[in-house]
């Protein structure tokens, strides 16, 4: 009899422990005045709970208090003008997604908006689809998508601009449908021609190379890599080079540590690896330069992770690489969440918005769908590296 | 409890009103009471209607949550469900876009979800020396397998599809009031599952066989039949799972399902039940699933982050496991204090 009711304390212990895990001082008290048609009624032993809560948690959450305001404003939109801006990334510990957030973060505050900003549980779509359903549930004003899949968010951005919210997407792409403009970082084609280039380059016109991407479905990596095959079966120029595999690291550093592995082992005749991918270019730099390999590494990749394998030499895996300012495209996000929620652009083509210290950008039609292009791929190579490598 | 002879009968359980309010299940209606509070004092946006709406992706979850737990009271184990739902959304979302009406879309869908679980329950009860988590990681791999290659052979490239005719998903998808059709889909299977482990010979064989599989033998239980029923029966409802995660996603990729095996686990191990065998009962496991659910929610719509959440289930889950353990220890050391 006894072991039941500890049974029943502990579980009670539990329920405060996770009242205090979350709560904090400020926040018990607010929403109480705001019984929102809720399903139960809080009763006595409750505010118990959530006093021990309130004295458990000695320093309250910046960030909760950041989403408390954020609530406060959805309730009442018309009145403050800010409006709270979502942004939701592809996954969590992701370093170009983490810069990528710091500049939305920015673009936003610096306009006196609230930013919520959702890293999911996993890089799934499936992870995103729940993110989105709670944005919704908190009504905030727009939100923009680092899709994890082109076609799976389709009917959760759906409901999400049924119910009146603004949606955009950055990095990667959803269906066209389903959003009103994409925040594009450079033109598929021009990617696919930059890092075209630079594998021929690197292996000299002719030989063996391998894509080292993310996910199987990641949509601009897919689109990436269909430009550059099609490049090398549209020009005689790539005629000698062979593209003998696409592995997929799942932009996870284990992963694609290991897919590396294998394509060395595969093909001994392996002369460069392209890696579209961050987490993936400095996995691959690492087992590279580690195993001091011949095979010679480009792609698009962070300066501050790469710094330490870019350099001319032997000694280095990566003679250059590229990327675009990942704080640049969260900006721009940014601004254009805000120009999209206040009305000044509509998302058609032809629309032109000033995003800040970015200077003006138009919504141009590319392949049928509206996109806002941030500019061409930046080139790092040993003589810029040190300078940009403690930027981001 | 004790008999005459002064021997404690644990296998006959405890019934009356007092035992049924402080039982594990009842520390759990505890729980989700809480973590509702919870929600609504944390969040302004915690109502039935947001609730409700935010659901049906975790609702399909709960399907299998049943099945996964008949598999546990018989003391065997099945990871590879996540990867089978996988699989039955692929060949239901291909096949919709090669033509097929949604009604044979369906019944695709349902039959990959049986046929895998029938060729999970056919190893492990054709080759009883091989453990069933080994058993079932290899069909694991194989069915998300099976899965890339079809994407690979029959899709547009890139391992994801949608479907094109979303006019059957749509019906799927309605809602009765605020309560999306699944809702009640779940309610219905959960009370069949819950009725047949409870209540008939079958589930209490179940029972049998998860406490002393030889014993059971020697009692004249097909247990291997038995097995085979339960595996075919957990693929059957990853089917549904997959049909009931179509009316979230409208489509299918090579990602669909990852870790549900893991989700469905732990949420019938919150419930009570088990991973060794014997013990427990979906009761608790369909709370401990609403109580997941609504605190996933609850914490979500709070904007905190995906990782702390998944930090805190974990933790709930590794003190309900504790809790019977350590409550367990308690009484045996009392008991030895006692005499």
């Amino acid at each position: 009899m006894k072991k039941k009711v500890l049974s029943v304390l502990l579980a009670a212990t539990m329920v405060a422990s996770v009242l205090a895990g979350c709560g904090s001082a400020a926040q018990t008290a607010a929403p109480a005045a705001e019984p929102a048609a809720a399903e139960e009624s809080a009763p006595a032993e409750d505010t118990a709970a959530a006093d021990t809560a309130a004295a458990d948690t000695a320093a309250a959450d910046t960030a909760d208090a950041a989403a408390d305001t954020a609530a406060a404003d959805t309730a009442a939109p018309a009145a403050s003008g800010g409006g709270t801006y979502a942004l939701v990334t592809k996954s969590a510990g992701n370093p170009f997604m983490e810069r990528m957030a710091s500049g939305f973060q920015e673009a936003v505050e610096a306009s006196g908006g609230t930013v919520v900003i959702q890293n999911p549980e996993a890089a799934t779509p499936d992870a995103q689809i729940s993110v989105v359903q709670s944005l919704i549930s908190q009504g905030v004003s727009s939100i923009a998508v680092d899709g994890n899949d082109a076609n799976a968010l389709t009917a959760v951005l759906t409901e999400a601009k049924d119910a009146g919210i603004k949606i955009l997407t950055l990095d990667s792409d959803v269906a066209p449908d389903t959003r009103t403009v994409y925040c594009n970082q450079a033109g598929v084609s021009q990617i696919g021609q930059t890092l075209m280039e630079a594998v021929y380059d690197l292996t000299g016109g002719e030989g063996d190379w391998a894509i080292l991407s993310a996910t199987s479905q990641a949509t601009n990596q897919n689109a990436w890599i269909d430009a550059m095959k099609s490049l090398m079966e549209s020009d005689s120029k790539y005629a000698k080079l062979n593209l003998v595999e696409v592995a997929y690291g799942d932009d996870e550093p284990q992963k694609s540590t290991d897919q590396t592995q294998a394509l060395l082992q595969n093909y001994p005749d392996l002369k460069v690896i392209c890696a579209p991918t961050t987490v993936g270019i400095a996995a691959a730099a690492k087992v590279l330069q580690d195993q001091k390999s011949s095979v010679k590494l480009t792609g698009l990749g962070l300066p501050s992770e790469m710094a330490e394998y870019i350099g001319d030499d032997d000694a280095h895996s990566c003679p250059y690489m590229y990327l675009w300012n990942p704080i640049d495209l969260g900006r721009l996000a940014g601004y254009t969440s805000i120009a999209l929620v206040d009305g000044s652009i509509t998302g058609a083509a032809g629309d032109t918005f000033t995003a800040g210290e970015l200077g003006s950008y138009t919504i141009e039609e590319i392949d049928g769908s509206t996109q806002i292009i941030l500019g061409p791929p930046f080139k790092f190579d040993p003589s810029n590296i040190d300078e940009w490598k403690s930027v981001y | 409890m004790a008999g005459r002879s002064g021997r404690e009968i644990s296998a006959v359980p405890e019934s009356g009103i007092k035992e049924k309010l402080v039982s594990w299940e009842g520390a759990l209606v505890l729980i989700l009471v809480g973590v509702n509070i919870l929600g609504v004092v944390i969040s302004p946006n915690y109502n039935l209607n947001n609730v409700l709406r935010e659901m049906p992706r975790y609702l399909a979850e709960i399907f299998m949550m049943f099945g996964m737990g008949y598999i546990l009271v018989l003391g065997d184990i099945d990871i590879s469900v996540g990867a089978l739902v996988c699989l039955a959304g692929t060949v239901t979302v291909l096949s919709s876009n090669a033509g097929a009406p949604f009604i044979v879309a369906v019944v695709i869908c349902l039959l990959v979800g049986l046929l895998g679980g029938m060729l999970n329950g056919f190893i492990a009860t054709h080759f009883t020396e091989l453990p069933t988590m080994i058993v079932t990681l290899g069909t694991q791999i194989i069915f998300r397998g099976i899965a890339e290659v079809l994407f690979e052979t029959w899709g547009n490239g890139g391992g994801t599809a949608s479907m094109t005719d979303t006019k059957g998903l749509m019906l799927l998808a309605k809602k009765v009031g605020p309560f999306p059709i699944s809702f009640f889909c779940v309610i219905i299977v959960g009370i069949i599952m819950i009725t047949v482990l409870a209540k008939t010979t079958f589930g209490r064989k179940l029972y049998a066989i998860g406490s002393n599989k030889t014993a059971a033998y020697y009692a004249g239980i097909k247990v291997e039949r038995i097995r085979f029923i339960c595996y075919s029966l957990l693929g059957l409802l990853a089917g549904l799972c997959a049909l009931f995660l179509l009316t979230a996603t409208f489509g299918s990729n090579t990602t669909t399902g990852q870790g549900f095996e893991m989700e469905v686990i732990a949420m019938c191990v919150f419930g009570g039940i088990a991973t060794t065998g014997g013990k427990g009962n979906l009761i608790g496991g369909f709370i401990a699933a609403f109580i997941i659910v609504c605190l996933r929610i609850a914490l979500g719509q709070r904007n905190i982050n995906t990782q702390v959440i998944l930090v805190i289930i974990g933790l709930m889950l590794i003190i309900s496991v504790l809790v019977p353990s350590v409550s367990s220890a308690l009484a045996a050391k009392r008991k030895k204090a006692g005499t």
